[in-house]
């Protein structure tokens, strides 16, 4: 692969890494370094050309497979069959709530979202993939995404609202742009 | 079907309409549509995901993230932290060389390396789907690229610093801008790249043809152009503009 063409797969999709990195390790830190990690691993398996059309599947799994093996599976990676059923209605004020909060409360709020739905619901908001290309980047079930997602998206809306009251990050709405990250 | 199934498909139709084409969903539109209960709800959940959506894109990567990857990639700097070890770069540095080398040995003869570069780039772009805005003065463009008695190696009516100036999507290849223009034809998508011919003289004129996995590219010299033509549709689709 051309050094050209490297250049332009990271362009491409290093933002988007970031941003579903972290939201799974949380620090900063670590979500830049299984970014690197991830294009890494594009380079040595010596993925070229050929494989480009799939490039960005290829590299939201690997990032998602790397952040498996990098840490232990602890107690919050519980089964579907443990998890309370989702809350599907959603409220005008729940859209107010999300509109007014900056970014950095967002992804606070969507920090705390249990693992098995943070992942799919990550994806799902960033739009670079469809249901299906989540349920493949992830390797479950259609079903099994669409679920995540549903119950993700309550854990979520209760999540920003305990981010909104409780911390007070709620910041005056001036218009379509929000207060970017710092 | 009833609302709360419809409410379960529906909560995974992304909000920027990138799903409008799947027919997964189209029972649960229609039936948002038919039912004003259900239709209340598709629209509070569709402003809430994009409210999401357009909080995560603030969340920009720390400064020198992408110079990281890349000088990690070029195998010329330290490694970054957690990253494989010196010996690992000089290996990866090894297997650039070895692909690059089998790439080139693979390419179809007659093409000079230049023209398999540039052509890989477009591909790769094209493969990427960064296919973005065209500007006002692309529109005059793309509809004579998309008539269907137009032969493209005749010469391109392109005035690329006017296409830059109106928000044609323009991207860099070796230094040298290149804009991008979309073109329909015969039912097929057509991705047009078109560089000054000043910025490329090695590039052969006659047209070179590429296929990398399910791509097909065209490219080829002008009177002022070096242009570019990647698409799905096969080589012999794109033989047929010429």
């Amino acid at each position: 692969m051309s050094s050209e063409v490297f250049t332009q797969l990271v362009d491409a999709h290093y933002a988007a890494l970031y941003r579903f990195a972290l939201s799974l390790a949380k620090r900063p830190e670590d979500a830049g370094d299984l970014v690197q990690q991830t294009f890494f691993i594009w380079a040595t398996k010596g993925h070229g050309l050929r494989e480009a059309a799939k490039a960005k599947s290829w590299l939201f799994t690997t990032l998602y497979r790397e952040f498996l093996h990098g840490r232990r599976r602890d107690a919050r990676a519980m089964s579907l069959e443990d998890l309370p059923p989702g809350e599907s209605d959603v409220a005008a004020e729940d859209v107010d709530r999300a509109a007014r909060m900056d970014a950095a409360a967002v992804v606070a709020a969507l920090q705390e979202v249990d693992e098995v739905f943070r992942a799919p619901l990550t994806l799902f908001y960033l739009e670079e993939l469809s249901y299906a290309e989540i349920a493949e980047t992830l390797e479950v079930p259609i079903g099994t995404v669409m679920s995540r997602l549903s119950r993700g998206k309550a854990q979520l809306r209760a999540a920003l609202a305990r981010e909104a009251g409780a911390k007070g990050k709620v910041v005056p709405f001036d218009g379509a742009q929000g207060r970017k990250q710092a | 079907m009833s609302n709360d199934e419809a409410k379960f498909l529906l909560g995974a139709y992304r909000a920027n309409g990138r799903d409008a084409g799947d027919a997964r969903f189209g029972p649960a539109l229609a039936q948002a549509q038919a039912d004003p209960a259900l239709g209340a709800w598709f629209a509070r959940a569709q402003a809430h995901d994009a409210a999401m959506a357009a909080k995560l894109r603030q969340v920009t990567p720390p400064a020198g993230l992408r110079e990281a990857i890349l000088a990690g990639a070029r195998a010329s700097a330290r490694p970054a932290r957690r990253w494989p070890t010196p010996a690992s770069w000089l290996a990866l540095a090894a297997g650039f060389a070895v692909l690059l080398t089998a790439t080139l040995a693979l390419w179809p003869g007659r093409a000079s390396a230049e023209s398999e570069r540039l052509a890989a780039f477009a591909i790769s772009d094209t493969a990427n789907e960064l296919h973005g805005s065209h500007g006002g003065a692309a529109g005059a463009l793309q509809a004579s690229l998309s008539r269907p008695d137009a032969h493209l190696a005749a010469g391109l009516a392109a005035d690329i610093a006017t296409l830059r100036a109106t928000g044609c999507r323009t991207v860099s290849f070796a230094g040298h801008d290149l804009v991008e223009v979309c073109f329909q034809r015969d039912g097929h998508w057509f991705h047009c790249y078109i560089g000054r011919r000043a910025d490329f003289p090695a590039l052969p004129s006659g047209p070179v043809f590429t296929e990398r996995a399910r791509f097909a590219a065209a490219g080829w010299t002008d009177a002022g152009h070096y242009v570019v033509i990647v698409s799905e549709a096969g080589l012999d689709a794109i033989k047929h503009l010429l």
